[in-house]
């Protein structure tokens, strides 16, 4: 062997800013980049929120808000879809805990180059505000939010009829372009910091599962967001300079449009492409989050450490090619069903080993209940139950009946909206006495579990019967109320007037959890360096919150993976990543 | 250091296992800016792909006739020049100035990959000429390029949304693919033109002048997309 | 991490260069062809061609370590899947469209593009 590789960053020093824009603001450090991420995401996540509770009160009280008609329903419903999936779920898992995680458990001081990573932020934030920006115009001009439905499909999308066909869907087309831009940067920082910049002895088997899904989700990402890009763009061609790449020969409100010859089709194909890696993109970080937090908080090493890391692979090299099982009732080609539904229900394979994985790491573990480690059960539970509905709707002929329903949206909710969220809490309930030195309130945190987990499950249980029903997605109430009094049975109205008020319970209990978050970050318990007793390199930080650069003077050194708890014959329960084996005796 | 600059020397998968299974870097001997370009690589790679899946896609699916590539791009050759009558009748030359463009582009590549050789041989002024050469050879590319497009807007009549020939998608996919691989023959050629001054500047006397094969890499890109631009759309 | 970098002598390069140039003009070539299976091969079959040597000598991806090889070569194997695909849908969405729509008609003058939005009904 030759002599040993020296890590790059020991070669070059850091440099550190000096004013207090450069320290806090315009900032190239890794962890504040975290934070601006991590609060932005909320912010537009809350708008999310409200969104989806105006719905909510609408379908439960069709005349309770008579300014909140057919069409503000439906910008709702597309503005929810795409803030929760994008702006919420991909930023807040890949920008904030992608951000603080992958340099503090590589080892790195950095990421490898701050000042894209510092871009990435400012122009997700750009993209953020250009989504958002139609809510202050609605206001004063004509222009509404696209209401299109968050998969955009067109012709609907940019026809007449449809709210904010002629500038909201602008909007948002461009919003989703910057925003692929923002994730690019980062991503492509947060791959390079794992590939090229790890410390000495942590080789890739030995990186905690988190960022493994990290890793796989952002590479999934910058192949993914391409194909949303291209659909983008073609689309604001389409309705724009009136191109027609996806726009048929079409009469619309009795009129012939100038458009001829497009396919449609091509958007849903490309648009999933890019949707299905995406769910995998948000599942990803979580299914890792959740593999440390129940090792950490259950005593014990995960179990089938190396089945978990090519389960994660698996999941990634499989979601690229299952993207149609989103299309069975789009009318593309009748084989494409048998192709699609044989890769998605293939899917469950690695997806079983991981929940397998999760419980039997469980098993006979000395399990805390922590509020992390409820959240991090909670996910389980979720995913499970949205999982198995996945298998439902992946078999082509159970999905024809259930398409478009709301056994769909409880589906899609449990597995991609509300897990990844459980994930997200844990991750933040576990993280944040390292990033701000202070433990967050255990009663209130368990009061937020507790209401969050049990009203997710009363919001989302029920809508599964009422899509056995028939009631269709994205229909507004009233409205059918009037053409068709007995469109909805009255068992389906009172479920929904039952789920609204669990959603509302559900959507009040959040204001505990951003409560928790400020009081704790003035008057919580001092936290120390490793409340936890954790072993990733992230809790070996000298100081606690780590300062710019992590390390100090010397990076650590990683001897062991980070999963040593409980070990037999060892004197303390858990052993850091860097502490040296010993000589064998 | 001798192991990272000993290339594959053991089997393919002793090699790809050793290496993926090492600390600190995977990609053994490469620069923290190279890997990145790599990647970004990949992710551009799926940006034109999808494009020309797109253009794949709708053009075997419009029922409205193709244009022939072949005579909409023709050219002819001037029968005269500064009247100097050197020919009886203009010659129409199918897809002449593609032609030209596509050797201009393959000749920027050159020079790079000259470029690229002279970095590592600490040749600074060597560097700097044959990037300004490269990036000359991408300007006039796109200048080119934009008097295809006038030609073709102009002269021919053919819009994004229709044309009297045939498919609207025709001019659709057109503009919006040769568009978008300008805009990245021009990115290139700033970049190149910002990376040569700094090499002039001094900036990077201290490294080992990755900084040139990087956006080497990145031209080099350009001009592989244009190798598919080409064969897909102007031959095809 | 200081390595020598990819060094190779400067004649490789003007070899590659000239191939890529005789590879160009024969693709130009083939545009004097008839259309038909054999073209399209040719069209490929070079296109192909130049796009290794850029990438194998140009890119200096030859002299690379097969950890970065892999890493860059598998991804796009996703877009074979999805470029398969799409012949096959578009095929059939072709199919159908004659089926239903009647034989691919002769080409007819687009109109003048209006905007979609700026018409007034009648």
């Amino acid at each position: 062997m030759a002599t040993a590789e020296i890590p790059y960053q020991e070669t070059v020093p850091l440099h550190h800013p000096k004013t207090w824009l450069g320290k806090w603001v315009f900032s190239q450090d890794h962890k504040v980049i975290a934070v601006q991420y991590g609060i932005t995401a909320m912010a537009v996540g809350l708008v999310a929120l409200v969104l989806s509770q105006l719905m909510r009160i609408q379908l439960a009280w069709p005349d309770a808000m008579p300014w909140f008609g057919p069409d503000e329903y439906l910008s709702a419903i597309t503005m929810h879809g795409m803030i929760m999936v994008i702006y919420l779920l991909t930023a807040f898992l890949l920008g904030a805990f992608g951000n603080f995680c992958v340099p503090l458990m590589c080892g790195a001081r950095d990421m490898v180059f701050p000042f894209v990573n510092m871009l990435s932020y400012w122009v997700y934030l750009v993209s953020v505000i250009v989504l958002l920006a139609v809510y202050p115009l609605m206001l004063f001009t004509d222009v509404q939010p696209t209401g299109a439905g968050w998969t955009l499909y067109p012709p609907q999308t940019i026809t007449a009829g449809t709210p904010g066909a002629d500038w909201g869907i602008v909007l948002m087309l461009a919003s989703l372009a910057i925003f692929i831009v923002a994730f690019t940067m980062g991503g492509l920082n947060y791959i390079t910091t794992i590939l090229q910049a790890r410390t000495r002895g942590m080789t890739l088997m030995r990186m905690p599962l988190t960022v493994w899904g990290i890793f796989i989700a952002t590479f999934l990402g910058l192949i993914a967001f391409p194909a949303l890009f291209v659909s983008a763009v073609m689309m604001l061609l389409d309705r724009l300079i009136g191109t027609s790449f996806f726009m048929p020969a079409i009469v619309s409100l009795g009129q012939k449009l100038s458009y001829s010859g497009g396919q449609p089709l091509l958007f849903q194909h490309l648009f999933w492409f890019f949707g299905h890696p995406e769910v995998y993109i948000v599942a990803l970080p979580a299914f890792g989050v959740v593999s440390d937090l129940i090792s950490v908080h259950a005593r014990k090493n995960i179990f089938g450490y190396r089945m978990m890391v090519w389960a994660i692979v698996a999941i990634g090299v499989l979601s690229l090619i299952v993207w149609a099982h989103h299309m069975y009732v789009a009318g593309m080609h009748p084989y494409f069903g048998f192709f699609f539904a044989t890769t998605t229900l293939i899917i469950a394979v690695p997806t079983a080993i991981k929940v397998y994985n999760w419980t039997l790491t469980l098993w006979r573990a000395n399990i805390k209940l922590t509020v992390p480690m409820l959240f991090a059960l909670a996910f389980v539970l979720t995913f499970i139950m949205g999982g198995i509905t996945g298998l439902f709707l992946g078999n082509v002929i159970i999905d024809i009946p259930l398409s478009d329903t709301y056994f769909v949206v409880a589906h899609f909710h449990m597995v991609m909206g509300v897990s990844p969220i459980l994930a997200i809490f844990g991750g933040i309930y576990h993280w944040y006495p390292k990033l701000t030195g202070r433990m967050l309130n255990d009663t209130v945190g368990k009061w937020h579990f507790y209401i969050t987990f049990i009203g997710t499950y009363v919001i989302y249980f029920p809508m599964h019967y009422l899509g056995f029903v028939g009631v269709p997605r994205r229909y507004y109430e009233t409205a059918l109320g009037e053409v068709y009094p007995d469109f909805y049975p009255a068992s389906a109205h009172d479920l929904n007037v039952f789920i609204t008020c669990a959603a509302l319970v559900v959507g009040a209990a959040q204001i505990l959890f951003i409560y928790n978050l400020v009081h704790s970050f003035f008057w919580g318990r001092k936290a120390g360096a490793n409340p936890w007793g954790a072993n990733s390199l992230e809790w070996r930080t000298p100081d606690t919150p780590p300062s710019h650069g992590n390390w100090g003077e010397q990076l650590p050194s990683v001897h062991r993976w980070a999963y040593d708890y409980g070990v037999p014959g060892e004197e303390t329960d858990h052993i850091p990543q860097d502490v040296p084996r010993r000589a064998a005796s | 250091m001798t192991e990272a600059t000993v290339p594959n020397q053991e089997s393919v998968f002793t090699s790809t296992a050793r290496d993926w299974s090492s600390d600190i870097t995977t990609f053994k001997g490469v620069p923290w800016g190279k890997a990145m370009m790599w990647i970004f690589l990949v992710s551009d790679t799926f940006i034109f792909t999808c494009f020309l899946v797109s253009y794949m896609t709708v053009r075997m699916t419009v029922t409205d006739p193709w244009p022939n590539p072949s005579e909409v791009f023709a050219l002819a050759i001037p029968h005269e020049l500064f009247g100097w009558q050197f020919l009886e009748a203009p010659i129409p030359v199918p897809l002449l100035l593609i032609a030209i463009m596509t050797f201009i582009l393959i000749s920027s590549s050159g020079t790079m990959a000259m470029a690229v050789n002279m970095g590592y041989q600490r040749n600074k002024k060597g560097v700097i000429w044959l990037m300004l050469a490269t990036a000359a050879f991408g300007a006039s590319f796109v200048g080119m390029q934009a008097f295809e497009w006038y030609k073709l807007i102009v002269e021919e009549g053919i819009r994004p949304w229709g044309n009297s020939m045939g498919a609207a998608q025709f001019g659709s996919f057109f503009f919006m693919v040769t568009g978008f691989h300008g805009l990245h023959v021009s990115a290139g050629v700033i970049y190149l033109v910002i990376v040569a001054l700094r090499v002039g500047l001094g900036h990077y006397d201290k490294t080992n002048f990755e900084i040139v094969e990087i956006t080497g890499l990145y031209w080099h890109f350009v001009d592989l997309v244009w190798v598919f631009i080409f064969a897909l759309f102007y031959l095809w | 991490m200081a390595t020598e970098g990819q060094q190779h002598p400067i004649k490789i390069y003007v070899l590659i260069w000239i191939l890529l140039f005789v590879f160009s003009a024969v693709s130009y070539a083939s545009d004097f062809l008839d259309d038909g299976v054999f073209r399209a091969s040719v069209i490929l079959l070079f296109m192909i061609l130049k796009a290794a040597f850029i990438v194998a000598i140009f890119m200096h991806m030859k002299w690379e370590r097969f950890a970065l090889i892999f890493a860059i070569l598998l991804p796009p194997l996703a877009l074979l899947v999805l470029l398969t695909l799409m012949a096959i849908e578009a095929d059939y969405a072709w199919a159908t469209r004659v089926e239903y729509m009647g034989e691919p008609i002769a080409p007819e003058p687009n109109p003048p593009p209006t905007h979609q939005h700026k018409e007034s009904g009648h």
